[in-house]
């Protein structure tokens, strides 16, 4: 397809990537034996990390790939992102399961995050396709009112707008045989939402080039009128891209928050924009499961990164500072490639009956 | 067909033929027709707080529920004492009044910097962002300003308007930026503008804590600010300023006249609306979308300004999402400045009376924020209201389904 665009815009991120590293450089103290320390703090651990710090942008990514390839643009993944991971909390503690994680209850977690951030997805589906809702606004308000509704149930259940201690997370799954490896046995102890990733990443790409379902997608974001005439429903088509949508955002949301146990609904939220970096994270990798993975992995190592170096106590970085570099990163990206190839229908409403 | 004022190659100014496509759809609407859109959007969003405050009282512990339902409990929260409570929490007493009237002043700014960038055709969700920093950049002006002025009311007529002044350009300048990303990159402003909020954020905690701040302090903030740099309180227990309200209010009808009386605010109008048009016309449309998005970010700067000076006398990390409220002020008053005036007041009075409701009934006040995204969503659907319209046999279009027996 068209390939100059895409090595242009990998060629940028990967550029802003770098510029990120040289702006941490600059950041620490001097700079100096920087690029050593660098090297000391990637390590198996730090992978490790880094895959986790990805889950809740790829997944927002991948979902946002699938809603606005089938024609409706939610920018409401932020929103999502947040309703699964406060919903995944709130169904620990149903649950329970405060001091002593009992096995099967993350796992109900996820399924209770899935429902309701799917809900949610639903909700703005209908808004968008029966009603005809501006999808821009709409998905603001998706945002807006995760972001009050969150914290707002917090209090009301918690009486305080975090949720209390640790409510128990995910524990780590070990392959058999390959984790007891020397050196490298611990790659193979992974979290069960960094492999639920490692494993939708390819699952996606296949289900978007591979099948029927992927081709309809297709249509209904570039062409719903053939689609229509082709005899495929494009309101059944749109509603299955945004659910998806709200299902993808329900994992992320539920594995950033089952890795840390704990609700965070001050500020923007414990998910502190990593819907948004997801969502630029897709235009990045132009609509493409994969490049969008490799985006929010980029992005999130950089996070990861940044949380390594501070424990190294001779050098004083603001976490702050670095914390912006995704967002620079991503405007960097946006003046200088600016035109991405976006579905062509996506944000117009259909009707068939005309 | 595919709706909304799409016009073919949508091939890479998708985004931006959305904004227009919205554009062309809310001018289209008669001036009634959005006051009654804002309204039913107001009063469904009323409701379905109503109905989620009234189910999530069934989640909350309390001492003296007020209703007993079989099968789910007990609820503790009341929706109709609830909205009793916002008002009188609002409206009260001088102190309530001072405090609505504050919120009001703050949220006048906001929402009409997200008005003006509307009425150009362009989304700017960047206000907080402009805000945060404007605030900065005003609190360090008087901060250095204040020690050489004498701390009389002349001193006062220098180092604030001076304030102001710094904060509108340094929120401007913020704003400019997406401007012209929009207007040369063809960079969507949604993401930009949301982009350098987080930007903005950062780099103003940054500042302070590492440089500018109060670093024998704990937390992430300035200095206060001298006497001589705030804003003289009109109301007893309330830092709410007169002066403030009428400087905002002026600005409002300022503006209202800008874009009704004058060519440059015609050009401005039509370069967002009708850009083809514009260009055929003469103006520079792109200057334009880069003049309307720096006048939304001084208006945004400014209010960072007022936030600094008439409320919390110093800048601190963690200033309140005035920018996200001034969205849905835009919104609901359709994004005309003299709309935003009620707009600004509705939701300065539901942001006071909430204190009172989480003080006095135990409702947690992040209900407003809630409040705030229903009433965007609502009015995001103006079809939802035609339908329900058109149900009811307000419609122009005959009812076909129930073969035209009406209710």
């Amino acid at each position: 397809m068209n390939a100059p665009t895409v090595t242009r815009r990998q060629g940028l991120a990967i550029g802003a990537g770098l510029l990120g590293v040289l702006v941490l450089g600059l950041v620490v103290d001097g700079g100096r034996q920087f690029v050593g320390e660098i090297a000391g703090v990637i390590s198996v651990s730090y992978l490790g990390s880094a895959l986790r710090f990805t889950v809740p942008i790829a997944f927002a990514a991948m979902g946002g790939i699938f809603a606005e390839k089938s024609g409706v643009i939610n920018i409401g993944l932020e929103g999502l992102l947040i309703v699964g991971a406060f919903s995944s909390i709130a169904t620990m503690y149903a649950l329970g399961s405060e001091s002593v994680p009992i096995e099967p209850n993350p796992w109900l977690a996820l399924l209770g995050a899935i429902f309701a951030s799917t809900l949610i997805a639903l909700l703005f589906a209908i808004v968008c396709i029966e009603f005809k809702a501006d999808q821009i606004i709409a998905g603001l308000a998706v945002w807006l009112i995760a972001l009050g509704a969150a914290p707002f149930l917090s209090v009301v259940i918690w009486n305080r707008r975090s949720s209390p201690g640790n409510v128990g997370t995910f524990s780590s799954i070990s392959i058999p045989g390959l984790s007891a490896l020397p050196g490298v046995g611990q790659i193979f102890e992974v979290s069960p939402q960094v492999l639920l990733l490692l494993v939708a990443v390819p699952v996606s790409w296949y289900l978007l080039n591979r099948t029927t379902f992927g081709m309809w997608l297709e249509a209904s974001g570039e062409d719903p009128k053939s689609l229509d005439t082709a005899g495929v429903d494009v309101r059944k088509v749109r509603y299955a891209g945004v659910l998806l949508s709200g299902v993808y955002c329900g994992i992320g949301g539920a594995g950033w928050a089952l890795n840390v146990g704990q609700f965070t609904g001050t500020g923007d939220t414990m998910i502190d924009g990593r819907g948004w970096i997801g969502l630029t994270a897709y235009l990045i990798g132009n609509y493409n499961p994969i490049g969008a993975f490799l985006a929010s992995f980029l992005f999130a190592a950089l996070d990861a990164l940044q949380i390594e170096l501070q424990q190294i106590a001779a050098y004083d970085i603001s976490s702050t500072l670095v914390g912006i570099i995704p967002y620079v990163a991503v405007l960097v990206v946006l003046t200088f490639v600016g035109r991405t190839r976006m579905p062509s229908a996506a944000g117009e409403h259909y009707d068939s009956d005309e | 067909m595919s709706g909304d004022g799409s016009k073919g190659s949508s091939e890479d100014g998708g985004w931006r033929e959305r904004g227009g496509a919205t554009l062309d759809r809310l001018v289209d609407a008669s001036a009634a027709e959005r006051v009654a859109i804002s309204l039913g959007s107001l009063v469904f969003a009323l409701v379905v707080g109503a109905v989620l405050v009234f189910v999530s009282g069934f989640v909350a512990e309390c001492s003296s529920p007020f209703i007993y339902l079989p099968g789910l409990g007990y609820g503790c929260y009341n929706p109709l004492e609830m909205y009793w409570t916002i008002l009188d929490g609002a409206f009260g007493s001088f102190t309530d009044l001072g405090q609505t009237l504050l919120q009001t002043t703050l949220l006048l700014f906001t929402g009409l910097s997200v008005a003006v960038a509307f009425r150009a055709g362009l989304f700017n969700i960047g206000t907080q962002g402009q805000m945060v920093l404007g605030a900065l950049a005003t609190a360090m002006t008087v901060l250095t300003v204040g020690e050489f002025v004498p701390d009389t009311l002349l001193g006062s007529l220098v180092v604030i308007p001076v304030g102001i002044v710094v904060g509108g350009f340094v929120g401007g300048v913020w704003g400019m930026i997406p401007g012209l990303m929009k207007a040369y990159a063809n960079a969507h402003e949604v993401i930009t503008t949301i982009m350098l909020n987080f930007v903005a954020a950062g780099v103003a905690y940054w500042l302070v804590q590492v440089h500018i701040g109060d670093l024998a302090s704990d937390s992430v903030q300035t200095e206060p600010i001298p006497g001589v740099a705030r804003l003289p309180a009109s109301i007893d227990g309330s830092r709410f300023s007169l002066i403030a309200l009428v400087g905002a209010l002026a600005i409002a009808i300022g503006i209202a006249l800008l874009y009704s009386r004058t060519v440059i605010g015609y050009d401005l109008r039509t370069s967002g609306i009708q850009e083809a048009a514009a260009e055929y016309g003469g103006v520079d449309a792109r200057r334009n979308v880069v003049t309307s998005m720096t006048l939304s970010g001084v208006l945004g700067g400014i209010a960072g300004a007022i936030y600094v000076t008439m409320v919390q006398y110093r800048w601190q990390a963690g200033i309140p999402p005035l920018g996200f409220d001034g969205i849905a002020v835009s919104i609901l008053a359709g994004n005309n400045p003299i709309g935003v005036i009620p707009a600004a007041l509705l939701f300065g009075t539901l942001k006071t009376g909430s204190v009172a409701v989480d003080i006095s009934l135990g409702i947690p006040n992040e209900l407003v924020e809630v409040l705030r995204g229903l009433i965007i969503l609502f009015i995001a659907m103006p079809e939802f209201f035609r339908l329900l319209g058109k149900h009811y046999g307000f419609g122009s279009e005959p009812v076909a389904t129930d073969g035209g027996e009406r209710r």
